[in-house]
This record gives C-alpha cells, structure tokens and sequence, in this order.
C-alpha cells in the first residue's frame, strides 16, 4: 500500500497520449540529459468511476478466446488498468525511461469475480527499484477496488526491466550463472499467431506500444520485427487453462524470448488434480519449437484467501 | 406416477428387463472407467429439475455481439450455478441451433468445455428447426427413461444479429476448384469464371427452400384459408404481452431467468401495448393475396436472440443431489405435413402430432390443465384451434368421429408466449419446457391426479414436435 495520498486523476489516461509523451520526455533527456532522481518518487495515481466498455469487452474476449460473459476476464481487467500505471511511468520523476521497458514477469491476485457494469477504483504506484544483471528492475502496482467498497477485487504486480539503465545507489547483483537449460516437453497445443497478432491485441487492450504494431515501427524501436504482447500470450493461456475463471485465483507469467510475429507458439499446460479431481492449479509453458527457446511460463491457481 | 410414459404401440426395445434397478449412481466429478455401465433398466421417468434462460434480446439489441457460443455458454452459467453443477458430469448435453455457422459444429460441446460443467460431460447438436429445442428434452428424456443416462441438459440457441453469412455458390465453387487446381494457367482460368455477383454474399432467409416463400407468407396462406380475423390476432398478440408482464411481475422467472449484457427481461415486451396500438400496424405478410392481409409486425414473432437451457435428470438421480422435481417429461410426437404444394399449411403439423400423442394416453383436449402452443405467429396458433375445432377436418383429415376439440383458452400460453418473449428458434422449446414444468409443479395436483401440460411447437420444413408434461 502506498502511504502517500494519490494524485486523483480526472478519467482513465489516453495511452496514446502517454506513449507519446513518453516519446518527447525521451528525446528531451537525450538533448539535455535527464534530472530524474535516482530513486522511486512517493507517487500513486488514482482514478474513480472506471466502467468497461462493453464493445470494447467484447472484442477482448472473442480475441483471446474466452467466451463473452458478463464477468470481465483477469487479464481484461488488467487492460482497464493499465493506463493507470503508465501515468505513474511516465512522470518526470519516475526514475527509468518507459520506452524500450521489457515486461520480465507478470503476477495478478482475482479475489471475486467482478461484472462489467461495476464502477471500480483503481490505483496505481511504482515499488522494489532494483538491480538487474541486464539493467534496473522495478515494480507496479495496480489495486482494483469497487467504487464503493474498501476491498481489493484485483490486484495486479507487473514487474518491468529497463534494459542498460544502472542507476547510482541500485545494486546490481552478479550475473546470474548459466541460464537454466530448456528441454522442451510434448506441447499439448500449437497456437499459430498471425502477423496482425499485435494490431488485435492492441484494439482491445488499448496498448498501441509500436513494437507490437508492425515489422517498421518495431524496427524504428530497435525491433527485429514486430513481437507479441506478453499480456496476450499470459491472457490467452488463462483462457485456456480455465474457464470460466475460478472465483478467486492467482496468475503469474514470467517472459523470456520475444515472440516475433507471426509466429508458431508450442503451449503445454499441465492441471494439478488431486485424487478426487479436485483443480489445485495449472503450469503452462510456451516455447518456439524450431529455436527451442522457451517465450514464457506461468501458472494459474485457486486462491482461498482474501486479500 | 403410473409408468404410461411408455405407450403400448410404441417401439419399445425389446432388450428392457423389467428386473433391473436404478442404477447405482457413480462418482459424478471422474470418468471412472471401472464404474458399472448403467445398463439396460426398465422404462422409468425422466424428470425435470429445473431450467435457465438468458433474456430474449430483439436481433441488433443487446446481444448484438454476442455468438451462439456465448448465449449458450451463459444460459449454461446460469444452470451451473443454480443448481451447483460445478465439476459435474453431467450425462450428456444435447443442444442446437437454427441458423449455426460451419465452425460451429460442436456447438454444444464447446459450450460444456467453456462451462463450469466437468470436461468429461459428453454433448452433442440437434438441428430440427425451430423444435430444436424441444426434441433435445425429448431425446435425452428417453435416454434417461432407458437407464442409458442419470442427468442431461437439454438446450438451444440462436442469434439473428451474428448470423452467418456463406459466400454465393459462384465464388464457393472457384475457391473450392482454386485449391485443387496445380498450374497457374488453372486458376487463372477459374478466377476468370468469377463475376461481380459472385462476391454477393448469401444471408441466411426463413424462407422455404422448395417454395421459396417465406416463412409469414406461408402463414399468411394458412391464416386466409382458416378466416382468422385480424381482430382475433390482436387479441392474442395482447393476451401474451400482459400475461409475460404479469410473469415477470410476480416473479415466475426469478429462477428461470439470468440476466445477460444488461438485459433482465425479454426485450420484445411491450406490458403497456394495447388492441389500439397493435391495430395500428400495417400488414407485413399475405399482402398479394386476395383475402384481407392480417399479419403484423405485433402479431409475428421478430427476429430475435437468445439461449434455454433444461436440467433433466432421473428421479434417483435428482434426490441424491438435493435438487427440486418439477414435472415428468411424459411423451412426444413428431409429425411433418405435406405443405409443398399445399395440401396443408407449413406449420399445422402439431395439428397431427396432437390428436395422434393425446390418443396414445387416452387423453382428450380436456385432460390438459395447461396448453402450450408456440406462437410463431398469432395466425398459427389461431389456425390450430381452429382446425381442431372444424368437424370436416376432423373426420376427413384426423379420421376421427368429428372435430377433435376445443381449448379453454384460459389454459392456453398462461404466462405468455413467443409472440411476447420472441423466438430465438433453438431456444424456444427450451424456454417453454422449463416455464411449463414450473407451472405445474405450482398446480401440483387437479382431481387427485397430477396436473398436465401439453406443448406444440411447429418448424421448418412442414414438421411439429409435441410434448405432454405431468406434475411432480
């Protein structure tokens, strides 16, 4: 929780706006050189009366493969929300520069299953600045609560890398001995993602970052081609594991190589049953089957504790 | 229950031993592969439990966005959750839909795997028209009486706003000789057949393949050769608004409907209509034919979407998991007209299916406490009791002694009908199954015997499938 008082924002910040600004307070900080304070501000941005669009809902969950129901998917939840936690990136103070950021891990807390129609609350801050063998690491928080109530429906921990960015006073911890090996199991589905992959996904979820749009402005950013969102890739395989969505679960991913689009994307998911058939969770594994390297991993599973 | 649900002149498989018991439920949440097979049993009851809809949406309303495989999913969600079916191996799940596209061709399989329902429950698709609905409570209703299965969930679902759309034979035919063609001169020869009307695509119609009228001209026919006025439309067109308001107002479908996409009642009713208003509307239907035109846009079904869905189960089977018994799935009939030159009218097939299902049980139009009659449009239901009325029809065509009977018309469509509601085709049958069986169970019983329901609902293609229900 974050104890300062959190600027209260008007409405849902335009993300196109903010990629922007990001873009200007880059190329500024490249001309004059940056007055970013090595630390994370005490800062957290609020916005109330949040509804989902229901177009908009739609859309997401015939993408992504859930069926259209009247609950907003985790990962929907997580596309409401994140507007919120760039406008924490994308102020001055902010310690590390939003372009380029690499989305290392992904972990979201569902408590209750939340309808469309509920105007929710969602605030966001930054925590846990750290060193990373690559750069500096840092993580944002997002809380969803009912507009009316104290309780977190959601909480979402996105966990970014600023690749190269060594900040005074961050310690960077030792390079990490050889990177595990990766033996590909048997895949117990292929998922074939067109080109337009990233153009979908950014309809519905609002993220218009330029490396997911198209093979010439991802190589404008430093891109091969253009690459998968992760939170696609995590949400597809959330509707895969379960639906509907258990009542209260948590789901974690953790990014390793980019996919690059299009793109055949080998998944395994394995369900942890007990005797009686009773669900305790599911692992999933993504990986490219002619490079052998594996694109993520994660896993879903029922929470019986509240908040 | 007296065990009449099998009739004597019916084919009853021979392989039934009388001997055998209900079987032994097994573990319902693990296909266990060393559980018993149920088994042949004697005929017993199927019944009932419970049933779940979502509200029935006017095509381009709420449900614009939303496909078969939603609607089904959420009326399924509703079911689920209801009656605590998570994790349940259900028997089997049988279900369909009307106007379905080619990618859905496991409709119903794929509902039950996007449910809350075990992935292990079996599930197949019925297409019969608009009796669709009712021939999956019929069919899986017999599978139970059989001992074949303990639980099953019948349905259907069908959306007007997210039809499919094929493309023209023309381009179907170049796409489909494009893939096997092997040189370039080949296909450039295939495209060169292409035209700008070949890429006009195909919407689907409810028109008649063989007459090519549609499905209200056709109705338009039977309602001039019956003489059913425009008033007495009216008046049914009314009298299924105000009894669908009065429903809801009381109550009826607090536990047989889940709201859905905002939507918490049927959007095509109108409580505050009037004989005034729907006098109003001009004739969209039998406008070319000599006898005035009476059918309107308020005594016609609309275009609508939506999903039913129907918790059967055996009795054993309901009291082992502390569910409700509403009613007894006792009978149906099926019966198909020869309308294509119009001997008979393309929807008075239930005016076969009635007489022959009533006399299978020695029951008469008088046994029944309440009368369930689709309402595709007012006309049809108007022409069924007509024909049923009429003695030259009845000894001519029912070969019967004189006409076959009359209805009260208090029992007839008591809380409303399609003509209310709408018709969302697969789902109808669905919807009326469940509200009936409610009824009944709430009647409880008439003259020391359990009170009974007849439904009719006609189709497609000069067919009807009838139902009767009893009270549990």
């Amino acid at each position: 929780m974050s104890v300062t008082q959190p600027e209260l924002l008007p409405e849902l910040p335009s993300l196109s706006k903010l990629y922007l600004n990001a873009a200007g307070m880059a190329a500024k900080n490249r001309l004059l050189g940056s007055d970013r304070g090595p630390g994370l501000p005490e800062y957290s941005a609020q916005v109330n009366h949040v509804v989902a669009g229901l177009p908009r809902l739609t859309a997401y969950q015939h993408l992504l493969g859930n069926t259209a129901r009247d609950v907003m998917p985790a990962g929907f939840v997580h596309t409401l929300a994140f507007p919120v936690a760039m406008q924490v990136m994308v102020r001055e103070d902010f310690p590390l520069p939003l372009l380029g950021m690499i989305h290392l891990r992904n972990r979201v807390e569902s408590f209750t299953p939340i309808h469309y129609s509920q105007p929710l609350t969602i605030r966001s801050w930054a925590r846990d600045l750290a060193g990373h063998r690559a750069g500096t690491q840092v993580d944002l928080v997002v809380e969803v609560r009912a507009d009316s109530g104290d309780d977190v429906l959601w909480r979402g921990v996105s966990s970014y890398l600023a690749k190269g960015v060594y900040l005074p006073g961050v310690d960077r911890p030792a390079p990490a001995s050889m990177p595990e090996d990766f033996n590909a199991p048997e895949p117990t589905a292929l998922w074939r993602l067109g080109v337009d992959t990233g153009r979908q996904y950014a309809a519905v979820s609002g993220d218009f970052n330029p490396i997911h749009l198209s093979a010439l402005s991802a190589k404008a950013l430093g891109m091969r081609r253009s690459i998968a969102h992760g939170m696609f890739l995590a949400s597809r395989a959330l509707a895969e594991v379960r639906s509907p969505e258990p009542d209260a679960f948590e789901w974690s991913v953790s990014f390793d190589a980019p996919v690059y689009l299009p793109a055949s994307v080998a998944v395994r998911i394995v369900d942890d049953r007990d005797a009686d058939g009773g669900w305790h969770g599911s692992g999933y594994l993504g990986w490219n089957r002619s490079t052998g390297r594996r694109h993520f991993s994660g896993r879903v599973a029922p929470l019986s504790e509240g908040p | 229950m007296a065990p009449s649900a099998s009739s004597p002149s019916s084919a009853t498989p021979s392989s039934v031993t009388p001997s055998s018991a209900v079987p032994s439920d097994t573990d319902d949440r693990t296909a266990s592969a060393t559980s018993a097979p149920a088994g042949p049993a004697a005929p017993r009851d199927a019944v009932i439990i419970g049933g779940n809809r979502i509200p029935f949406a006017r095509s381009g309303g709420a449900y614009t966005k939303a496909s078969n495989l939603d609607m089904l999913t959420a009326a399924l969600d509703g079911l689920v959750a209801r009656f605590g079916l998570q994790n349940e191996r259900i028997g089997e799940v049988a279900a369909g839909a009307v106007l379905k596209h080619s990618r859905d061709f496991n409709l119903t399989r794929e509902a039950v795997l996007g449910s809350a329902l075990s992935a292990e429950t079996p599930a197949y698709d019925v297409q019969q028209a608009c009796a669709t609905g009712l021939e999956t409570v019929l069919g899986l209703a017999n599978k139970i009486k059989l001992g074949q299965i303990e639980s099953a969930i019948a349905g259907g679902v069908d959306t007007a706003s997210d039809a499919p759309i094929a493309v023209s034979e023309g381009l179907r035919s170049a796409l489909l000789d494009l893939g096997r063609a092997k040189t370039t001169m080949q296909k450039l020869t295939i495209l060169s057949r292409l035209r700008p009307k070949d890429l006009a695509p195909n919407a689907p119609g409810t028109g008649e393949p063989r007459t090519g009228l549609s499905m209200g001209e056709h109705q338009a026919l039977t309602t001039a050769q019956w003489n059913i006025s425009r008033a007495a439309q009216d008046e049914l067109a009314l009298a299924s608004h105000q009894n669908l308001a009065a429903a809801y107002d009381r109550g009826f479908f607090d536990d047989l409907v889940t709201p859905y996409r905002g939507l918490v009642r049927d959007a095509n009713l109108r409580p505050d209509t009037s004989l005034e208003k729907l006098a109003k509307l001009k004739p969209v239907f039998g406008r070319s034919l000599e006898a005035e035109a009476t059918m309107t846009a308020g005594n016609s079904t609309p275009l609508t979407d939506g999903a039913a869905t129907v918790l059967l189960g055996s009795e054993a089977w309901a009291r082992q998991h502390d569910l409700p018994i509403l009613a007894a799935v006792i009978d149906g009939e099926a019966a198909a007209v020869d309308f294509v030159h119009g001997k008979d009218g393309l929807l008075m097939a239930p005016v076969f299916a009635v007489p022959r299902l009533l006399a299978r049980h020695n029951l008469t139009l008088a046994d029944l406490d309440f009368v369930e009659i689709h309402e595709a449009f007012a006309g049809t239901v108007l022409s069924t009791l007509a024909a049923w009325e009429d003695e030259e029809f009845g000894k001519e065509r029912l070969g019967l002694d004189g006409a076959f009977g009359s209805i009260d018309r208090s029992r007839l469509n008591v809380n409303g009908s399609s003509l209310a509601a709408g018709h969302p085709f697969a789902a109808t049958g669905g919807r009326i199954v469940a509200s009936l069986a409610k009824m009944l169970h709430e009647k409880g019983s008439v003259q020391g015997r359990p009170a009974r329901g007849l439904i009719s609902v006609c189709a497609a293609g000069g067919q009807g499938v009838v139902a009767i229900l009893e009270a549990r």
